[in-house]
């Protein structure tokens, strides 16, 4: 059991930044999500933490130990891995008894311990097979198990599931989370899924290029993104922006020109905006804020348009709709019930009380 | 598991007849060669028994995967026959010699003399040649068995340690290093042969099989290096990386991932080697003397003399191919792997 | 040979990269390669400096304390022009042709064979061992046994005798003559042809900017190429043989590659509208010639009296055992790289409306292309500095069948000169060189790029 803080922390490759100037403390017992597109040095802090990278600047602690010249085996960590690297060489058993062995743990206890998470994961029939034999939930649960039978203070996991169909996927997202509420250990977890995320982390550290755009809750992160790219990152369908909009006041009301509409802020962000009163600013609007006019859900600051429909997906539970609009797409995820014909035009009802505004310089939230 | 430990066991008996053969040496030649003989062919024999076995239950992918219902080239009936009659006709092109060697091999010294008789079977069947080819060349055999097994078991370990350095791990100079060691490969070794003798002659081995067995380990470093390095190179690092965490050291890393699984790779490295080795002429002329020669030699000098009867170089040629006959035909596929790895590129 | 390995997963990524500090496993492993280092800088780099060394001096005989005398080049200036190096020069034309004739010849049989063998054939196993266990045998075993097989009064001569026919009355290599190929009684054309397709596959290799295949195929065009107009040229009714070449020509022909050489690479540039480049590259081309035309190699050391070369017959039987035990080699590697192409890319073909033949012309056989390159590597090595082979074939002094890598061992351990020795193993070592290091460096800078 142990908390894990990055102070500082960069690593370059030559002249390239993989991470820079990483600041994160996970306290013990946490369950944390680092989340980016790839190449943005998620899986660089996750390796860094583990020992498998050096750190160019800034320190890692793992509990109150500075950890930078510590190797991996001594860091009182243990990983999962992307293709579970399992050793093929060795029984199931052999491969949870591996670790212990090294750390001349003795026997019975190996034994014991083998045994015991084994059965805890549901693998126990599976010790004298070798990883070839083995399906891919199967093999990833034995990954999973030898990284938990040696207790260690933090679990690294590195995109455990992305070599998993999807179906597999969203019994291993119950079963991790599962896991980590019975261990009440620190997990650090790295993906670049955005559902996996939001699933499963306590926090997530949205990172990109190297850098950590947002650290909060899943609601917080959903809720109030702190930039563009966490608003766009987060949620599926992706958020729509209107780029290059004015925020202007007619008649006392504060107005989103957003070409073709003109959307009415809700009354309570009026004081927040009115700094940018005048200026250009990036409008977004989730999918599910924009609804049909048949259909509107209770309690909404509804603001009307109207678009072509372009493509129509019934996903069942909802329609996701492709609006079109002076050359602009929206997307919308409306009710199942709605009438939309493709080629024809629709209305379209935005719910401004979630509403985003973007600064376009810095591509931070107004705030 | 088992298979491990026997082959480190056959590691350690080979290595002790070696060094016996080495303490031996100059004090009393024939016992030192003897306990070193049947104590390294022991230990090949426990280290390669268990390779056949491995090699037989694992190694059931076959180099060449032909899909089954590929169709071919052209269906036509007498397409199909033309295709065979010349396979046949090279195949019988290809056994020509084989069939020349075998029957002269089998015949009477008066019987082989007649020339214009050559591809007539033998009257009767005389082995006489092949005890008397035994006699003279049997030492120069024994020679030829322990210089490659020796030389390959070493160049292999050595081979598969830079491999894994080479491949896994990250040090300055890895870059440079590498090309000039492969250098080594191909340079023509005459080019080395003088320095090499002189080298061989200060260090008092000349004109025995010890200087010979150093030539063979240090010029078989690059390739054995190089086929190591490749195989190594497909091991995902993850799994190396699996085993830093969970505690292994470099060695711990070699010794309990990397070493068990590149046993395919060993058995590629050693028949490559073996072949090689035994096959080996310029080094093997150059730096022994006649009691410690290998048979290619002892062959060539025998079939070299002017007035010689021909039965006795054949069933030479016979003794000197068959050992690396016997390994091409039973681990024929390994072997063929070699020969690509030592030649495709990627 | 396969210097570059495909790696499937994390490409490049090694383990632990810890630059800055001393770190224990960064130690080992430098330990652990150290030893095999340093034994391959000793055995490797410096005995070619020692051996390097005594070629520049006068060391003869075998007190390794003799006397030794730094006299310059004068061992190679011997070899290239004293009358002394006569069989050294006919060595270095018997190891051009046996190259020739040994990789060419040991590429369209392998090809033919693997192409047969692709064919769903049944017991291709049988065949495919058949047609490799040759590999397996040492030269030596080879060379004693086609010594047998060659012997001028049986052997393959007396093959004919079972069909009931004469006996062949062949000398192989016993054979002293030369080839006397005239060029006048064979149609000018057919040579003509055969320059014209090495020009249509160098231009290719240019279009395609394989500068190195242009090379390798385009040097031994260019030799060809002279070897046929210095014949044609010099020709006169007195001369008793054709088909050879006259060894002071040596000089022009060093010439006339290297300007060939500038100007199919100037043609490339102009061809890809790189003028600058072109005219850049014009210039040396243009003082080569002048200076050539100056007589710039008229004090070349050269041979006092014309030495005619020639294609010596005897090397047949050689070059016959030697396609005979590596053939099999080219087919394994043609068969293992008509197999590597993926059936997904064949089916590809064959729903773009592709037939077999076409399957098999215009995605099979292009993809063999770096396979025929190394394997020309890996046989064109062996073969320049072949050595056992010959020596059991046809023992160390047989001139007619001698190359270099004899010579080597004759001047060294029979004659007991050592410098002299060492400035042909360093000859060879150039030659040998030349044609590996830019596969080498090609090959790993490849890998480098994944």
């Amino acid at each position: 059991m142990a908390s894990v803080t990055y102070r500082n922390v960069t690593k370059r490759w030559g002249d390239f930044a993989a991470v820079s100037n990483l600041s994160i403390e996970i306290p013990d017992g946490e369950f944390l999500v680092f989340v980016g597109p790839s190449g943005c040095g998620k899986s660089t802090s996750l390796r860094m933490l583990a020992g498998l990278e050096e750190i160019t600047e800034g320190e890692i602690l793992i509990g109150d130990r500075v950890v930078n010249n510590v190797a991996p085996k001594d860091r009182d960590i243990a990983m999962v891995f992307q293709s579970y690297a399992l050793y093929p060489h060795m029984t199931v058993y052999d491969n949870m008894a591996f670790g212990l062995r090294l750390r001349r743990t003795p026997k019975q206890v190996i034994d014991e311990r083998v045994r015991e998470v084994a059965a805890s994961l549901g693998i126990e029939m599976l010790l004298d097979r070798r990883p070839r034999q083995l399906s891919g939930g199967q093999r990833q649960r034995v990954a999973v198990g030898r990284a938990i039978v040696r207790e260690p203070a933090v679990f690294l996991l590195d995109e455990p599931l992305s070599n998993l169909d999807a179906k597999l996927r969203v019994e291993a997202r119950a079963f991790i989370s599962k896991l980590h509420q019975r261990l009440g250990t620190t997990f650090i977890y790295v993906t670049h899924d955005q559902t996996e995320a939001m699933t499963m982390g306590q926090r997530i550290a949205v990172l990109r290029a190297g850098e950590l755009m947002q650290i909060d809750t899943p609601s917080n992160l959903y809720e109030h993104p702190a930039n563009i790219f966490v608003a766009g990152f987060i949620g599926s369908p992706a958020m729509n922006f209107f780029d290059n909009v004015l925020l202007t006041e007619e008649d006392g009301r504060m107005i989103v020109a957003a070409d073709p509409y003109s959307l009415e802020v809700p009354e309570e962000r009026y004081e927040l905006y009115r700094p940018y009163l005048g200026k250009r600013v990036v409008f977004g609007i989730r999918p599910e804020d924009v609804h049909h006019p048949d259909y509107p859900p209770a309690g909404i600051i509804p603001a009307m348009g109207e678009a072509n429909v372009d493509v129509v997906e019934l996903m069942g539970n909802e329609k996701i709709v492709y609006l079109e609009s002076e050359g602009k797409t929206i997307l919308s995820r409306m009710d199942p019930r709605s009438d939309v014909r493709v080629g024809h035009r629709t209305g379209a009802v935005f719910n401004m009380a979630n509403m985003h505004l973007f600064d376009p310089d810095t591509e931070l939230a107004l705030q | 598991m088992s298979v491990f430990t026997w082959i480190i066991l056959g590691l350690l008996v080979g290595s002790l007849g070696t060094y016996l053969l080495f303490s031996d040496r100059g004090r009393n030649p024939d016992h030192g060669a003897l306990i070193g003989g049947i104590a390294g062919a022991v230990g090949s024999l426990v280290l390669l028994i268990p390779l056949w076995i491995y090699v037989y239950v694992q190694g059931k992918q076959p180099v060449y995967e032909l899909p089954k219902d590929r169709p071919p080239l052209s269906g036509k009936h007498l397409t199909r026959m033309a295709l065979y009659a010349f396979l046949i006709l090279m195949m019988l092109v290809y056994l020509l010699p084989v069939y020349t060697v075998v029957v002269t091999s089998l015949k009477t010294p008066k019987e082989a003399g007649k020339l214009a008789k050559v591809w007539d079977l033998p009257t009767e069947i005389n082995w006489k040649s092949y005890e008397t080819a035994l006699d003279e060349l049997g030492p120069q055999l024994k020679n030829s068995f322990i210089l490659t097994i020796s030389a390959t078991i070493i160049s292999a370990v050595m081979g598969s340690m830079n491999g894994y350095v080479l491949a896994k791990w990250k040090f300055p100079g890895a870059n440079i290093i590498f090309p000039l060691m492969l250098f080594g490969m191909f340079i023509p070794y005459q080019s080395i042969l003088i320095p090499l003798f002189q080298f061989v002659q200060d260090i008092d081995l000349g004109g025995t099989i010890y200087g010979l067995i150093i030539a063979h380990v240090v010029y078989g470093l690059p390739i054995t290096t190089l086929i190591f390095r490749n195989y190594y190179a497909e091991v995902p690092t993850e799994m190396l990386e699996a085993g830093a965490i969970d505690g292994a050291g470099f060695f711990g890393i070699y010794r309990w991932i990397v070493f068990p699984l590149s046993l395919p790779g060993f058995v590629v490295v050693i028949i490559w080697q073996f072949t090689q080795i035994w096959n080996e002429f310029l080094f093997a002329v150059t730096l022994t003397d006649q009691s410690s020669q290998p048979i290619t030699v002892a062959l060539a000098l025998l079939a070299g003399g002017e007035a010689v009867n021909w039965n006795l170089p054949m069933a030479g040629a016979v003794l000197a191919a068959l050992p690396t006959l016997v390994v091409y035909i039973v681990l024929g596929r390994y072997f063929i792997r070699g020969l690509l790895a030592g030649s495709v590129k990627g | 040979m396969q210097v570059s390995a495909n790696r499937a997963g994390n490409p490049g990524r090694k383990l632990l990269r810890f630059t800055r500090r001393i770190n224990p496993d960064r130690v080992y492993a430098i330990l652990m390669i150290l030893p095999s280092v340093i034994l391959l800088a000793i055995f490797v780099y410096g005995f070619i400096g020692q051996t390097l060394w005594w070629s520049l001096t006068d060391w003869a005989g075998l007190e390794k304390n003799a006397e030794k005398n730094y006299i310059k080049l004068d061992n190679y200036k011997t070899l290239f022009s004293d009358i002394t190096g006569m069989r050294f020069r006919q060595e270095l034309v018997n190891t051009f042709f046996f190259t020739l004739f040994f990789v060419g010849g040991c590429l369209i049989l392998g090809f033919i064979l693997a192409v047969v063998l692709d064919q769903n054939v049944k017991g291709e196993g049988l065949f495919r061992t058949v047609f490799l266990f040759p590999m397996a045998l040492s030269f030596a075993v080879t060379g004693t046994i086609w010594r047998w097989l060659l012997n001028p009064g049986g052997g393959i001569n007396a093959l004919p005798k079972m069909l009931g026919a004469d006996a062949w009355n062949y000398r192989w290599i016993n054979n002293r003559s030369p080839y006397t190929f005239n060029w006048h009684e064979v149609p000018l054309t057919t040579t003509l042809l055969i320059i014209a397709v090495l020009l249509f596959f160098i231009f290719r290799q240019i279009w395609r900017r394989k500068y190195l295949a242009t090379i390798y195929l385009g040097v031994p065009m260019a030799l060809l190429f002279l070897w046929m107009w210095s014949d044609w040229v010099s020709w006169d009714d007195t001369q008793a043989m054709h088909g050879t070449f006259n060894w002071q020509d040596v000089p022009r022909y060093v010439v006339a590659v290297i300007v060939i050489g500038f100007v199919l690479y100037m043609v490339s540039l102009l061809w890809h509208g790189k003028r600058r480049a072109a005219l850049i590259l014009g210039i040396p081309t243009a003082v080569v010639l002048l200076w050539y035309a100056a007589g710039g190699t008229d004090n070349f050391p050269n041979v006092e009296f014309p030495e005619a070369y020639g294609f010596n017959i005897a090397l047949v039987g050689v070059i016959i055992a030697a396609v005979w035990q590596m053939s099999g080699y080219t087919m394994a590697m043609y068969l293992a790289g008509i197999r590597g192409v993926p059936e997904e890319l064949r089916e590809a073909a064959r729903v773009d409306g592709c037939s077999e033949w076409q399957v098999y012309m215009r995605i099979v056989l292009p993809m063999l292309r770096p396979i025929t390159l190394s394997a020309a590597i890996v046989l064109g090595h062996i073969s320049l500095k072949i050595f056992d082979l010959i020596f059991a074939m046809a023992g160390i002094d047989h001139w007619p069948v001698s190359v270099p890598g004899v010579q080597v061992y004759y001047t060294m351990f029979r004659s007991n000169k050592f410098a002299v020795g060492s400035a042909i193993a360093i000859v060879l070592l150039i030659m040998v060189a030349s044609v590996v290091i830019p596969y080498l460096i090609t090959s790993l800078r490849a890998e480098h790029e994944l």
